[in-house]
């Protein structure tokens, strides 16, 4: 067997040289700008247009930017901090009912579809090929004063409806989240759920367990690693979503820390502290991810 | 990493940076030779510059004659545009009539590429980073001093703008720019308040303090307020009667800051440029409005609702916020010739007039008087007080660029205000 | 055989008989995904149809024209060179990260398979972490370096290209790497003992193996690519570098006109024609292979 062994050593060098253009690039692209956002987070502004400074030598890094903004979330005068609370619940109670949606659509599609599959998949998937503005848009003519849901309102005897949808409603940046990311849910629960076996489901159905216990015992517990990359998939973009928030509700009273980092990266003086949000939003992230990573290699471990 | 170790003064040292990887450092080795330039006119010159000349705000209590640019030089006289060449030009959107674009286009065979900003700092931070290469950039009074002192702006000759004559003699060597060696106006408007009497009952000019209406509770959650900094502090200040809206004292401050709050929390106020849309389709009743979008507004009613609701209140004495934009040749294009040409076009009446019928802002040449404006019907007699005269320019009082500390501090308070409560 | 198990009933059930019934046909559920569907739909369809409204409303019908395609000679989306230039600046955009994306990235996802050691692991940790931070993080730190450095990373296409290659790059490794674990050593190991040099395996084995995953990956990318937002915004330098997402953002805070509709329209046009022509290829390329021929089987991939 010397010889597969040997050609299997001299492929090697292989493996390395297909990787290492990736690696490169996510090295200078992606892993060195977060040393140039440090740069400018603890750097300084030019005197006239108050332009962004980067101080490269840590030694000369002055705090003072992302004190400014830490002191605003924790600090005496917290402002900053409504607005990250509210990026949590809007983006919690949106993933949630995004989950709530998409699960029964994902289900049906996996399960029961028969010869309908591709055409509801197809269906399924359309939403990704249509542009997330052009969907947002669309509600936004729908939504204003004189726009299709408040005719829809107040058809025949229903009284009048003038609802202001689009002035700074919480549930309407909330429906605008779910409609933009569920179709990012669909995809990945419907493939997690393709893969359950269904004679298990039928074998529990067999042996006499109900449909809510079927599928708390045996349908959840097998989904949930579909259930977490899909909510992962929608979850993370929506953090950093400030379109949605811009487009659908034109008031501060909304605004969610993808908005204090939009507002404040192109203002002159304050784009240190669009570098500080990042920061955080950097720290935040990695916890979860974490996490996740050391659960799927539970997972694995299991598995193999 | 072997290359020019003496000027690397500002990436070697601690071991951390050491630690990182060869590829970093190719990159670090890549990126140096410029870094170090960028490096040598941020911390060495860019400061120099700074020591040497405060900032200059012009004022009508202190107009500044601009040192013409040794830098920027201004283009020679008597030269054409380029057939076939590309002019650039950085404006507001809906800011200037497509018409006018195609018919300048067609007239010079140059192509036009306009891009627009959704606010005045994001359009600073654009052309300061300088590679995008704008040729025509719109900015107001409150900014000029900083462009031209960052040497962004090249000076104008006058060989190529005879039209001038058309302006207002006021604004044909105004405080901010003696000898109009940078700029030429462009549009000329007030601050005021608009409002749909179908939805608004209150007389809002009968008010002893009329600004006092947008605190209102009754119409809360149904108004809007400008999009910009700015424009909101003046109106805090105005309603204060604090004539002063460039007051740099910290007691305006704190107070301009309470009240944004307080309007925030009761009035829950919708903060956006696109009055001029959302008011005809009845998104809100009342808004702070700038004239040139009140006199917009019944374009874009529905037809079944008649433009006799509409109104437009600005202080009868005349002491309200009055501003111009400004049109500026910037040092960085690269079509300086059909950019005069182009400013030249916009000082002639009749493409003047067509301009002012897309955007509804009035430009300042002699030919536009009020009475000819509504004998016209361009204006209806409902919204004349949004139009204005020369001596609203005296009179009014303009944003002025502020010193660079009470700036930070007002972008502040507008951050908090933006952050929601 | 199911036919057998159904519980004996009458030819008229109860309504609680049918509720209890566990093999009834899923009736609520199918509902509920019509309902789904049409919410979904709907908007755009909405949307699509007042692109050819006749007047300049976007909420009232006016009568049918395509003025706002090519009729309006100022505003149509013929003649506004602004918005033209968003519609081929987007499909370039796609088609350009993508051709970048997935050959670097099925690279990589091979090459950090196999390959062991500190560097690979670090890469990992990076496709990792690209993979989950949001997309604003990507967009302000190369919005950084454009602005504060004078690299070749300038404001405008290259920008953009750059800024997506990145933040897409982790899509591809995943997808393929799943893949990868799979379908395993064997046939490689096969194909090696039957006297296939290692290339050779990867090249005749391994990559036909790989092709849904591969193709899954390359219309994933650029379903996000001409979607996207954040990223070519803060790196777009003047209006020829705005894209379709880009341009509907600015307009509809201003005044927008049923050209935006027109061309958001266009724009779905032309990427389901590329997802035809994707799936068209995807056929043609696992023409007689077995079972990964139908839709289900493609998503199944991502």
């Amino acid at each position: 067997m010397a010889e597969p062994r040997a050609s299997r050593a001299g492929a090697r060098w292989l493996w390395p040289l297909l990787a290492l253009p990736g690696t490169v690039w996510l090295a200078v692209l992606f892993v060195a700008p977060l040393y140039v956002v440090l740069a400018i987070l603890f750097g300084t502004v030019d005197p006239i247009l108050r332009q962004p400074v980067p101080v490269w030598n840590p030694l000369d890094w002055d705090l003072s930017q992302f004190r400014y903004v830490w002191q605003h979330i924790v600090g005496e005068n917290p402002f900053f901090r409504p607005a990250l609370l509210r990026t949590v619940v809007y983006v919690g109670v949106a993933s949630l009912l995004c989950l709530l949606v998409a699960y029964p659509v994902a289900y049906y599609t996996a399960r029961f579809a028969g010869r309908w599959k591709g055409v509801l998949l197809a269906a399924l998937i359309a939403p990704f090929w249509i542009s997330y503005m052009m969907r947002m848009l669309a509600w936004v003519n729908l939504l204003q004063a004189d726009g299709l849901v408040n005719k829809a309102l107040s058809v025949g005897w229903l009284p009048d409806v003038h609802r202001a949808w689009l002035n700074g409603q919480p549930t309407t940046v909330v429906l605008g989240l779910v409609y933009g990311y569920v179709p990012y849910m669909i995809l990945p629960l419907f493939a997690g759920l393709d893969r359950t076996p269904t004679a298990v489901l039928e074998a529990a159905r067999d042996l006499g367990a109900n449909r809510w216990e079927t599928f708390r015992r045996v349908t959840w517990p097998m989904s949930r690693a579909a259930v977490v990359v899909s909510l992962l998939v929608t979850t993370l973009p929506m953090l950093g979503d400030y379109f949605t928030n811009d487009l659908l509700s034109g008031s501060p009273a909304t605004s969610m820390v993808g908005n204090l980092i939009n507002n404040s990266v192109l203002t002159p003086g304050q784009t240190g502290q669009a570098g500080a949000f990042v920061v955080l939003i950097l720290i935040v992230s990695i916890v979860p991810m974490v996490a996740y990573v050391r659960s799927t290699r539970a997972g694995s471990e299991v598995q193999s | 990493m072997a290359a020019e170790p003496e000027r690397r003064p500002a990436l070697s040292g601690p071991s951390r940076l050491a630690r990182r990887s060869v590829l970093k450092g190719a990159l670090a080795g890549l990126a140096l030779p410029t870094l170090d330039s960028i490096l040598a006119a941020c911390g060495g010159d860019g400061g120099a510059k700074a020591n040497v000349a405060a900032e200059k705000i012009p004022a009508p209590d202190n107009p500044i004659r601009w040192a013409v640019s040794k830098a920027n030089p201004p283009i020679d006289s008597g030269l054409t545009p380029k057939r076939g060449s590309t002019l650039r030009i950085y404006n507001y959107a809906d800011y200037v009539s497509p018409q006018v674009l195609k018919d300048f286009e067609k007239k010079y065979g140059v192509d036009i590429r306009l891009s627009t900003f959704n606010d005045a700092d994001e359009a600073l931070t654009k052309i300061a980073s300088k590679n995008l290469k704008f040729d025509l950039y719109f900015p107001s009074y409150d900014s000029l001093g900083r462009l031209i002192q960052s040497e962004l702006v090249r000076p104008l000759n006058h060989d190529y703008l005879p039209n001038a004559s058309n302006l207002w003699p006021s604004l044909r060597d105004p405080w901010y720019d003696l000898g109009a060696r940078y700029t030429v106006p462009y549009t000329i408007y007030s601050t005021g308040i608009g409002w749909r009497t179908d939805q608004v009952s209150t007389d809002i000019p009968g008010l002893d303090n009329p600004y006092d209406v947008l605190w209102d509770r009754q119409y809360a959650g149904d108004m809007a307020i400008l999009d910009d900094w700015h424009t909101a502090i003046a109106m805090v200040l105005l309603r204060n009667g604090e004539l002063n809206i460039n007051s740099t004292d910290p007691k305006d401050i704190a107070l301009v800051r309470e009240q944004l709050l307080d309007l925030r929390t009761t009035m829950k106020p919708r903060v956006t440029i696109s009055m001029y849309t959302e008011l005809p389709a009845g998104q809100y009743g009342l808004c702070q409005m700038w004239s040139g979008d009140a006199i917009n507004l019944p374009y874009y009613l529905p037809k079944k609702t008649s433009s006799d609701i509409l109104r437009f209140w600005f202080p009868p004495d005349g002491k309200g916020e009055v501003d111009n934009d400004l049109v500026v040749c910037l040092a960085q294009g690269e079509n300086p010739v059909a950019a005069h040409f182009f400013v030249n076009e916009l000082l002639d009446p009749d493409v003047a007039g067509r301009n002012f019928g897309f955007t509804g802002y009035q430009p300042p040449l002699n030919q536009f008087t009020p009475d000819r404006l509504v004998a016209d019907g361009y204006v209806p007699e409902n919204l004349a007080t949004a139009i204005l005269e020369p001596r609203d320019f005296e009179r009014g009082i303009p944003l002025l660029q502020l010193p660079a500390s009470a700036d930070a501090a007002y972008h502040q308070v507008w951050q908090e205000f933006k952050s929601g409560g | 055989m199911l036919d057998a198990l159904r519980l004996p009933q009458g030819p008229r059930m109860s309504v609680r008989g049918w509720w209890r019934d566990p093999w009834r046909k899923p009736r609520v559920l199918l509902l509920f995904t019509l309902l789904y569907l049409v919410w979904s739909l709907l908007p755009v369809l909405v949307a699509a149809l007042f692109s050819f409204n006749a007047g300049r409303s976007r909420v009232t019908w006016q009568g049918f024209s395509m003025r706002w395609y090519y009729g309006d000679p100022l505003r149509s989306v013929w003649h506004d060179a602004s918005l033209h230039t968003a519609l081929t600046h987007t499909l370039w955009l796609g088609v350009v990260a993508t051709a970048l994306v997935v050959p670097l990235g099925v690279a990589m996802a091979l090459g950090l398979d196999r390959w062991r050691g500190r560097i690979p692991a670090g890469a990992n940790l990076a496709v990792l972490v690209s993979f989950v931070l949001p997309e604003i993080l990507v967009a302000v730190s190369l919005l950084f370096v454009a602005t504060v450095l004078t690299t070749p990373l300038d404001l405008g296409t290259t920008g953009q290209v750059i800024g997506l290659v990145t933040f897409q790059l982790s899509y591809p490794v995943v997808i393929v790497r799943a893949r990868l674990l799979t379908i395993g050593k064997d046939y490689e190991e096969a194909a090696v003992d039957l006297g296939a040099s290692p290339l050779g395996a990867v090249r005749r084995v391994l990559m036909r193996m790989l092709l849904p995953a591969i193709f899954a990956s390359a219309v994933l990318v650029f379903a996000d690519v001409i979607d996207d937002f954040i990223i070519v915004r803060y790196l777009s330098g003047d209006s020829s570098t705005e894209p379709v997402s880009v341009k509907v953002y600015n307009t509809a805070r201003a005044a927008p006109t049923p050209a935006l509709n027109a061309l958001t329209t266009l724009l779905l046009v032309a990427s389901l024609l590329a997802v035809v022509l994707g799936f068209v290829a995807y056929r043609w390329f696992t023409r007689g292979e077995k079972g990964v021929r139908t839709l289900d089987a493609f998503a199944a991939e991502t």
